[in-house]
C-alpha cells in the first residue's frame, strides 16, 4: 500500500481501533493511531518530489470499485495539499492530548471521531477526482457533527443542527455544479463520464461566459458556506460556542480551510470567467466579513465566540487575497490558511484548557489569569499576537501578502498585475490591522492581563487550587506554538513551495484579464477611428486572447 | 477631484508675499523640495562584517536567558545581569564598528551591506516586479550608526539603574520585566539596521510590542493594561500608514529594500512622476506611522498614558529611543520627500505637513505640560513637544537639526525621566509635586536634583547647552527659510521654546526649593508587589483617567508620619552621573565643531540617505533685518529668560503666587478655559472618546445584535424551517441517546445513500 493510502486507511483502522480497545486504553490508541499517521505524512512529504514545480504526486489508480459511476481513485497531491495534510496531521495529535482529561463521557467514540474525521480530511486533499473529494469533504461532517452533538456544551443540539444543515446544503450546492460539470463534459466528448479534476478544469475553462458564471456561483456558493462568508457565517461561532476542545480545533484548524482549498482547486481553475465576473461581489461580502465581524468580536464576552468570529474575519482577508488573482495575493491566501490553523487552534486550545479549570468562557466572570497561570498566558499571548499579526510570526508574512496582493491587484500600477481589487479594497481590508488589535487586545486585557477575577466557586482553595500547564497541556500546544514562530522567522520554504501553485491558480485569470485589457483598447480605438475594420479589430482581440 | 489641482492653491498659500511671481515658485522649490539630483551610492556589500549579527544576538540571548528565568519562576538577580551584559556587549560591537569603519563612511559615504539570512523571499519571473524579497540583512549608513551608538550605550546605562529600580520586584516580576527590555533593544536594533522595509516594519512593531508588554508591567492595574491597549492601538493606526507606504513602495519601485529604492529614485526622471498619485501619497502615509510612533498630531495621546509603566521604561523607551524611530523613518525616507521622487508640488506640500504637524505638536504639547501636577507626566509631554520639534525640524528641510535634537534629547530626556524616578523611588511613588518641596535639601537627593536641574535647564534649551545648539540649529533654518509658512513654524517654536523653559523650572523650583515638604505617596502602605509606578497615578484618577482604590487612602492622612525617604543607591547615582556627564557631551559636536571644522553629527547625516538634508540653513541670512545668527541667539535666549523668570516668579519667588493665579483663573469665566483645557489635554481623549470610541461600540454592539438575533434568529431559522423534514430524520440524535459509533455509521450511510441518490437525479438527466 503506498503512502498516500496509508494516510486515509491509518486512521481508519485507527479508529477502528479505538472503538475496539473502547474506555480508558482508547486514548492511547488514539493517541499513536494520530501520531503514526503524522509519521506517515511525514514521510509522504519527505517523498514528495514537487515541491517547486506545482505537479501532482503520486496520481495514483488501481482501485476501479467506483468506475462504474465515472469516480476514479486517483490520489495525489501538490504542494499545497502536503502543507495541509500535514497541518492536519500535526493537529490531531494535539487534539487528542488536549482532550485526555476534557472528554470523560464515552471517550472511544471521541477518539474514534477524531480519526474518522482525519481519514475523511486526508481524502479530500488526496483526491484527484471530484466526486472522491466530495466523499471526503462530506464525510468530515459525519464525526464532526456528532462530536459538537454528543460531546458539546449546553446547547449542542442545535449547534449541531445548525452545522449540519448549513454544510449540507453548502455541500449540495457544490455538488449541482460539479455533476453538471460531469455530465456536460460526458454528453460533449460522448466518452465515458468521468470526474477527474484534470478534464473537468480543461473542460470547464472551455465553457461559454455565463455558463461559467453559473458553475462558478455554485462551486463557490457552496464553498462559501464553509469558509464561511457572511452571511452564511453563523452556524460558526455556534458551532464553536459548542464544539468540545478537540472539535473547535479540527473545525477552525482543518474543516473550514477545506471551504478555502476547494475555492482553490476547484471553483477558481474549473470557471475562471464566472470568477472574474463574480470577483467583485465575493470580495465586497469579505469585506462586509472582515469590517463587520471584527466589529461583532469587539464586544463579545464568550471568549469562544470572539475567536470564532475572528475566524470569519480572517477567512474574509484570506478568500480576499485569492480573488486579487496575483501570485503575491493568492500565496498570502494559501499561507493564511496553515497560519490561521496554528494560532487560532492555539487560542481554542487555550481557551479549552482554561475552560476544564473554570466552567465558563465569559470574560466578564474569569479574567487576570496571568497571576495564577502565567505559563498558559505565555501560549495565549503567543497565539493571540499571531493572530493579529504581529512581524516575526507567522500571521505576519501571510497578511502582509493578502494585503498586498489585494493592494496591486489593479491594471494600473506598475506592478503587472492586472485584477479587479486595489488600493480601496486594501484599505478597507487593511482596517483589520487596527481593528484586529482592537479585539484581541481588549481580549487580553480582560483575560490575561489585569486583576485576577475567578468564578466565586473556583479557585482560592474552595475546592481546589487552579493549577497552570500540566506537561501534557504543554505538549499538545508546543508545536503549534513552534509552528507560529518558525514560519514567522523561516516562512521560505513554504513561500517557494506554494509559489507554483498561486501561479497556476493565477494563470487563467491573468490571460482573462489581458484578453478583456486588449477588447477594450480595441474597442477605444475603433470609436476614435469608425469604420469598418474597428469590428474587424475587436474580434481578433478576442480570439487571440481567448483560453485554448 | 484630481488631487493635484489643490498644489497651486496650496502653493499660493505657501508663500502669498511671492505668489504673484512665477519665478518665486520655482525658486523656493528649487531652495525647498528639489534639492537636485540624488546622489545615492551603491551600498558596498561586505560580509566581513557578518559579526555585527551578535549586536542583535546578544540582546536576543538575554531575552531567551530571562524568559526562562521567568517561566521557571526562578527568582533572583541574574536577569538584569544578563541584560546590562547584553547590552554592553551590542554597545562595546557598536563602538567598534564605528572606529573601523566609520572613518570609511565618512570618507566615501558608501553604505554597508551585510546579507544575514533569507526572510520572506519568493519570485515567479525574472523580471522586474516578480519577485518579492525582504531578507534579515542589515544596511548600515550615517543615521543607522548613530542611532546603534546611541541606543546601545543608554540601553546599558539605563538597564543598570532599572536593576536598582526594580530591585523590590525581584520575587515578582523582574525577569519578565528584563525580558522585555532586552527584546525591545533587539526589536529597536532590527529597526534601525534592517535593508529593507519590511525589516523595520517588524522592529517597528516589535518595539510596539515590549512597549505594551513594559506599560502594562503593573499587570493587576486596570490603567496599566487599559494604557498599553492604548498605546499598541494608536500605533497600529500608524502601522496601517506604514503598511499601505510599503505596498506603494514596492508598487513603483519593484523592491522594498533602501539601496535598490535609492538607486532606483536617483535613476528616476522629476518629470518621470509628475501626477503620479501613487508615489504622492507614500509620504503621507509614512507621516502617518511617525505620527503613530512619535506621538505625533492626532496620535499623540498614547504617550501620557504610557507613563504607568515603570519609569527606567519611560525612559528608555517612551523618552530616548522608541519614540524617536519616527525620526529615524522620517530621515531614512528622506529621498521620498524630494522633486524627484514625487514632483516637486508634492514634495513641498508633503514637507509642509511635516512641518505643521511637528511644529503644531511641539506647541499644543507644551501647553499641556504646563498644566500637569505629576511631574513624570510633565516630562511626557514635554517628549511629545520635543519630537514635535524634530519632525518640525525634518519638515522645514534639516534633517541635521532634527537628528541633532533627537541625540541631545536622548540624553538629557533621559535624564530627566531617570531623576523623576529616583524621586518616585524615594517617595514611595508621590508623584505629584504639590505634595514635595525642598528635596534639594533632604539628605541622599541633592545629587539627584542637581541632575534635575541640569535636565531642565537642557529642557529649556538654556544658552550654550547641547539642546540649545540643536534646536537652533532647527529654527535657524525655519526662520530663514524663503517659504513664508516654513518662517511661521520658526515664529510657532520660538513660543514654544518659552513655553517649555516656564514648565521646565516649574517643576524644578517646586520640587528642589522652599521648605522640605514630604507627602509620601501610596506605596508606603502599598506592601506589596505592585512597585512603584503603580500607585503614583493619583492624580490620573483625580483627571478622570481609570481610578483605582489603594491610591485613596494614602494622600494627607499619613502625611510625613514616620516616613524616611529612601535615597538612591549606588547603581542610580551612577548612572545619574555618567548620563548628566552625556548630556554635557552631547553638545561636544558643537562646540569641536570650530576646531575639528565639521560637526560630528552632522557628518553621519550627510553619510545617509538624509544626506541631502544635512544642511544647517543659509550661511549668511539674515532675520528681522539682521544677522541671522546673532539675531537667533538674542530671541531664543530671550524667551528662555523670559520663561524662566515667569516660573521663578509663580513657584520659587512666591510659592503661592502660582496656585493663587490659577484659582484666580478657575474663577474667570472667561479665563477658566485655560488652565482646565490645559491641565485635562485640551480634551482631546474625551473627544476622541466621544467622537470614535463611543459611536464604534454602539455600532458594534448594533452589529452584534444583528448578526446574533436578525441574521441567526430570523432569517436562518425561517429559512431552516424549509426543509423540515431534515431535522425529523435526526429527531433521534436530539436525544443523545444513541450509541457514538452506531450514530455515526448511520450518519454515513445516510450521506452515501444520498450522494447516490444525488447522482442518479443529476447524471440520469445528461
Amino acid at each position: 500500500m503506498t503512502l498516500a493510502a496509508l494516510l486515509i486507511v491509518l486512521p481508519l483502522v485507527g479508529a477502528l481501533a479505538c472503538l475496539a480497545a473502547g474506555g480508558r486504553a482508547s486514548k492511547a490508541v488514539g493517541l499513536v493511531a494520530s501520531l503514526a499517521t503524522l509519521g506517515v505524512a511525514i514521510a509522504f512529504a519527505a517523498g514528495f518530489p514537487n515541491w517547486t514545480d506545482g505537479g501532482v504526486w503520486p496520481n495514483e489508480s488501481g482501485w476501479k470499485v467506483f468506475s462504474a459511476f465515472g469516480v476514479d481513485f486517483l490520489l495525489g497531491a501538490d504542494s499545497v495539499g502536503v502543507l495541509l495534510i500535514l497541518l492536519t496531521a500535526l493537529l490531531m495529535p494535539c487534539c487528542m492530548l488536549v482532550s485526555f482529561s476534557a472528554i470523560t463521557h464515552r471517550p472511544a467514540g471521541f477518539y474514534a471521531q477524531f480519526l474518522f474525521m482525519e481519514a475523511a480530511v486526508m481524502l479530500a486533499f488526496l483526491a484527484r477526482d471530484v466526486i472522491l473529494f466530495y466523499i471526503g469533504y462530506e464525510f468530515t461532517l459525519v464525526p464532526l457533527f456528532l462530536i459538537v452533538a454528543i460531546w458539546g456544551g449546553q446547547e449542542r443540539r442545535v449547534a449541531a443542527i445548525k452545522l449540519w444543515v448549513f454544510s449540507f446544503v453548502g455541500s449540495v450546492i457544490s455538488l449541482l455544479g460539479f455533476v453538471y460539470l460531469g455530465a456536460a463534459h460526458a454528453a460533449q466528448t460522448g466518452g465515458p463520464i468521468t470526474f477527474g479534476i484534470d478534464e473537468l478544469t480543461k473542460f470547464g475553462q472551455s465553457l461559454p461566459a455565463d455558463v461559467q458564471w453559473w458553475v462558478f456561483l455554485s462551486i463557490m456558493g457552496g464553498f462559501a458556506v464553509k469558509v464561511p462568508f457572511v452571511p452564511v457565517h453563523s452556524w460558526l461561532p455556534l458551532a464553536h460556542g459548542e464544539a468540545p476542545t478537540a472539535g473547535s480545533v479540527v473545525l477552525a484548524g482543518i474543516v473550514i480551510k477545506i471551504g478555502q482549498y476547494g475555492a482553490l482547486r476547484f471553483a477558481f481553475p474549473m470557471a475562471p470567467e464566472g470568477g472574474l465576473a463574480l470577483a467583485s461581489t465575493f470580495a465586497a461580502l469579505a469585506l462586509v466579513g472582515i469590517i463587520a465581524m471584527s466589529l461583532v468580536c469587539w464586544v463579545q464576552n464568550d471568549v469562544k465566540r470572539l475567536v470564532a468570529y475572528s475566524s470569519v474575519a480572517h477567512m474574509g482577508l484570506a478568500l480576499l487575497a485569492m480573488f486579487a488573482f496575483n501570485v503575491v495575493g493568492i500565496e498570502g491566501g494559501i499561507l493564511y490558511m496553515v497560519n490561521h490553523g496554528l494560532s487560532t487552534a492555539g487560542m481554542f486550545m487555550c481557551i479549552g484548557i482554561m475552560y476544564e479549570r473554570y466552567h465558563t468562557k465569559d470574560m466578564e466572570v474569569v479574567g487576570g489569569l496571568m497571576q495564577r497561570m502565567p505559563v498558559w498566558s505565555v501560549f495565549m499571548v503567543l497565539f493571540a499576537m499571531a493572530s493579529l499579526a504581529l512581524p516575526g510570526l507567522n500571521g505576519f508574512v501571510s497578511e502582509f501578502l493578502c494585503l498586498m496582493g489585494v493592494y496591486t491587484a489593479d491594471a494600473g500600477m506598475r506592478t503587472g498585475f492586472p485584477g479587479v481589487l486595489g488600493p480601496w479594497y486594501a484599505l478597507l481590508a487593511g482596517t483589520a490591522l487596527v481593528l484586529g488589535a482592537l479585539y484581541i487586545l481588549r481580549m487580553l486585557q480582560k483575560f490575561v492581563f489585569g486583576p485576577l477575577r475567578e468564578p466565586a466557586h473556583e479557585g482560592h482553595g474552595h475546592h481546589h487550587e487552579v493549577r497552570d500547564l500540566n506537561g501534557r497541556e504543554i505538549l499538545s500546544m508546543l508545536p503549534l506554538a513552534a509552528g507560529c514562530i518558525v514560519i514567522g522567522l523561516w516562512p521560505k520554504p513554504l513561500l517557494v513551495a506554494i509559489e507554483p501553485v498561486a501561479a497556476q491558480v493565477a494563470a487563467p485569470y491573468v490571460k482573462l484579464i489581458e484578453r478583456d485589457a486588449a477588447k477594450r483598447a480595441a474597442d477605444a480605438e475603433a470609436e476614435a477611428a469608425p469604420g469598418p475594420s474597428a469590428t474587424t479589430a475587436s474580434a481578433a482581440a478576442t480570439a487571440t486572447g481567448a483560453i485554448e | 477631484m484630481d488631487p493635484s489641482a489643490l498644489v497651486p492653491v496650496v502653493l499660493a498659500m505657501a508663500d502669498g508675499a511671492h505668489a504673484a511671481a512665477g519665478d518665486g515658485h520655482a525658486q523656493h522649490a528649487a531652495a525647498y523640495a528639489d534639492v537636485g539630483a540624488l546622489p545615492y551610492a551603491k551600498a558596498g556589500v561586505d560580509a566581513g562584517y557578518s559579526w555585527l549579527k551578535w549586536m542583535l544576538l546578544a540582546p536576543l540571548a538575554s531575552v531567551v536567558l530571562c524568559g526562562a528565568f521567568a517561566l521557571l519562576k526562578v527568582k533572583g538577580r541574574w536577569p538584569a545581569v544578563f541584560t546590562v551584559t547584553s547590552f554592553a556587549i551590542a554597545a562595546a560591537l557598536a563602538v567598534h564598528l564605528y572606529r573601523e569603519w566609520g572613518p570609511g563612511l565618512f570618507e566615501t559615504g558608501m553604505p554597508l551591506a551585510v546579507p544575514l539570512a533569507d526572510w520572506i523571499t519568493f519570485s515567479w519571473g525574472d523580471g522586474p516586479f516578480q519577485s518579492f524579497t525582504a531578507n534579515f540583512g542589515l544596511y548600515v549608513d550615517g543615521i543607522t550608526l548613530l542611532w546603534m551608538l546611541f541606543v546601545t550605550v543608554l540601553a546599558t546605562l539605563i538597564a543598570l539603574y532599572a536593576s536598582e529600580y526594580m530591585e523590590s520586584d525581584v520575587k515578582a516580576g523582574y525577569a519578565r520585566f528584563f525580558f522585555a527590555v532586552s527584546l525591545f533593544v533587539a526589536s529597536m536594533l532590527v529597526l534601525v539596521m534592517s535593508d529593507n522595509l519590511i525589516g523595520l516594519y517588524m522592529g517597528w512593531e516589535g518595539v510596539g510590542l515590549c512597549s505594551y508588554m513594559l506599560i502594562g508591567y503593573y499587570a493587576k492595574q486596570v490603567g496599566a493594561t487599559a494604557a498599553a491597549k492604548k498605546a499598541f492601538i494608536m500605533n497600529r493606526i500608524g502601522d496601517l500608514g506604514l503598511a499601505l507606504a510599503v505596498f506603494l513602495i514596492w508598487t513603483n519601485y519593484g523592491t522594498v529594500q533602501y539601496d535598490g529604492l535609492f538607486q532606483a529614485i536617483s535613476s528616476t526622471g522629476s518629470e518621470a512622476v509628475q501626477g503620479s498619485w501613487t508615489k504622492a501619497a507614500i509620504p503621507f502615509l509614512l507621516l502617518l506611522a511617525v505620527c503613530g510612533k512619535s506621538a505625533q498630531g492626532p496620535l499623540f495621546t498614547w504617550l501620557p498614558d504610557a507613563m504607568w509603566g515603570p519609569t527606567p521604561v519611560s525612559a528608555l523607551i517612551h523618552a530616548a529611543t522608541m519614540v524617536t524611530a519616527g525620526i529615524y523613518l522620517l530621515a531614512r525616507m528622506a529621498p521620498f520627500y524630494t522633486a524627484q521622487a514625487i514632483g516637486a508640488e508634492w514634495a513641498e506640500t508633503a514637507l509642509l505637513t511635516v512641518g505643521w504637524i511637528g511644529c503644531a505638536t511641539a506647541f499644543i504639547g507644551a501647553t499641556i505640560a504646563c498644566g500637569q501636577f505629576d511631574y513624570k507626566r510633565v516630562f511626557a509631554y514635554s517628549t511629545i513637544s520635543s519630537l514635535g520639534y524634530m519632525v518640525m525640524g525634518l519638515g522645514v528641510g534639516t534633517a541635521f537639526g532634527g537628528v541633532y535634537y533627537v541625540f541631545t534629547h536622548a540624553w538629557f530626556k533621559a535624564l530627566l525621566f531617570l531623576t523623576a524616578g529616583a524621586v518616585m523611588h524615594g517617595m514611595a511613588g508621590q508623584v505629584d509635586f504639590r505634595k514635595l518641596g525642598g528635596l534639594m535639601k533632604v539628605p541622599g537627593f541633592r545629587l539627584t536634583m542637581a541632575c534635575m536641574l541640569l535636565g531642565c535647564l537642557y529642557l529649556a534649551t538654556a544658552p550654550f547647552s547641547a539642546a540649545a545648539l540643536s534646536k537652533d540649529i532647527i529654527l535657524y533654518q525655519a526662520l530663514t527659510s524663503p517659504v513664508e509658512q516654513v518662517r511661521w513654524m520658526g515664529w510657532l517654536g520660538l513660543a514654544t521654546a518659552g513655553i517649555t523653559a516656564y514648565y521646565a523650572f516649574r517643576v524644578w523650583f517646586r520640587l528642589a526649593l522652599g521648605p522640605v515638604h514630604i507627602e509620601p505617596g501610596p506605596d508606603q502602605h502599598g506592601h506589596d508587589d505592585h512597585g512603584h509606578d503603580d500607585h503614583g497615578h493619583a492624580a490620573h484618577a483625580a483627571h478622570g483617567h481609570a481610578a483605582h482604590a489603594p491610591a485613596a487612602h494614602g494622600h494627607g492622612t499619613h502625611a510625613g508620619h514616620g516616613f524616611h525617604p529612601h535615597a538612591p543607591g549606588l547603581r542610580i547615582s551612577l548612572v545619574l552621573s555618567l548620563i548628566a556627564v552625556g548630556s554635557v557631551l552631547a553638545g561636544l559636536p558643537s562646540y569641536l565643531e570650530k576646531s575639528n571644522g565639521f560637526n560630528w553629527i552632522q557628518r553621519f547625516v550627510e553619510r545617509s540617505s538624509a544626506g541631502i538634508r544635512a544642511t544647517a540653513g543659509p550661511e549668511h541670512a539674515e532675520i528681522l533685518g539682521r544677522d541671522a545668527h546673532g539675531a537667533l541667539f538674542v530671541l531664543a535666549t530671550g524667551v528662555v529668560v523670559v520663561g524662566f523668570l515667569i516660573a521663578w516668579l509663580l513657584h520659587a519667588a512666591n510659592r503661592g503666587l502660582g496656585d493663587r493665579l490659577r484659582a484666580s483663573m478657575l474663577q474667570t469665566p472667561g479665563l477658566k478655559w485655560l488652565p482646565l483645557g490645559s491641565e485635562h489635554g485640551w480634551y482631546v481623549d474625551g473627544i476622541y472618546h466621544v467622537l470614535f470610541g463611543v459611536p464604534a461600540w454602539l455600532g458594534a454592539q448594533v452589529l452584534a445584535t444583528v448578526d446574533r438575533f436578525v441574521v441567526d434568529g430570523v432569517v436562518v431559522n425561517a429559512v431552516g424551517r424549509i426543509p423540515g423534514w431534515f431535522a425529523r430524520v435526526f429527531q433521534p440524535l436530539y436525544t443523545g441517546t444513541v450509541q457514538g459509533h452506531a450514530l455515526s455509521m448511520a450518519g454515513g450511510i445516510a450521506l452515501i445513500v444520498g450522494w447516490v441518490i444525488w447522482w442518479w437525479l443529476s447524471g440520469g438527466a445528461s
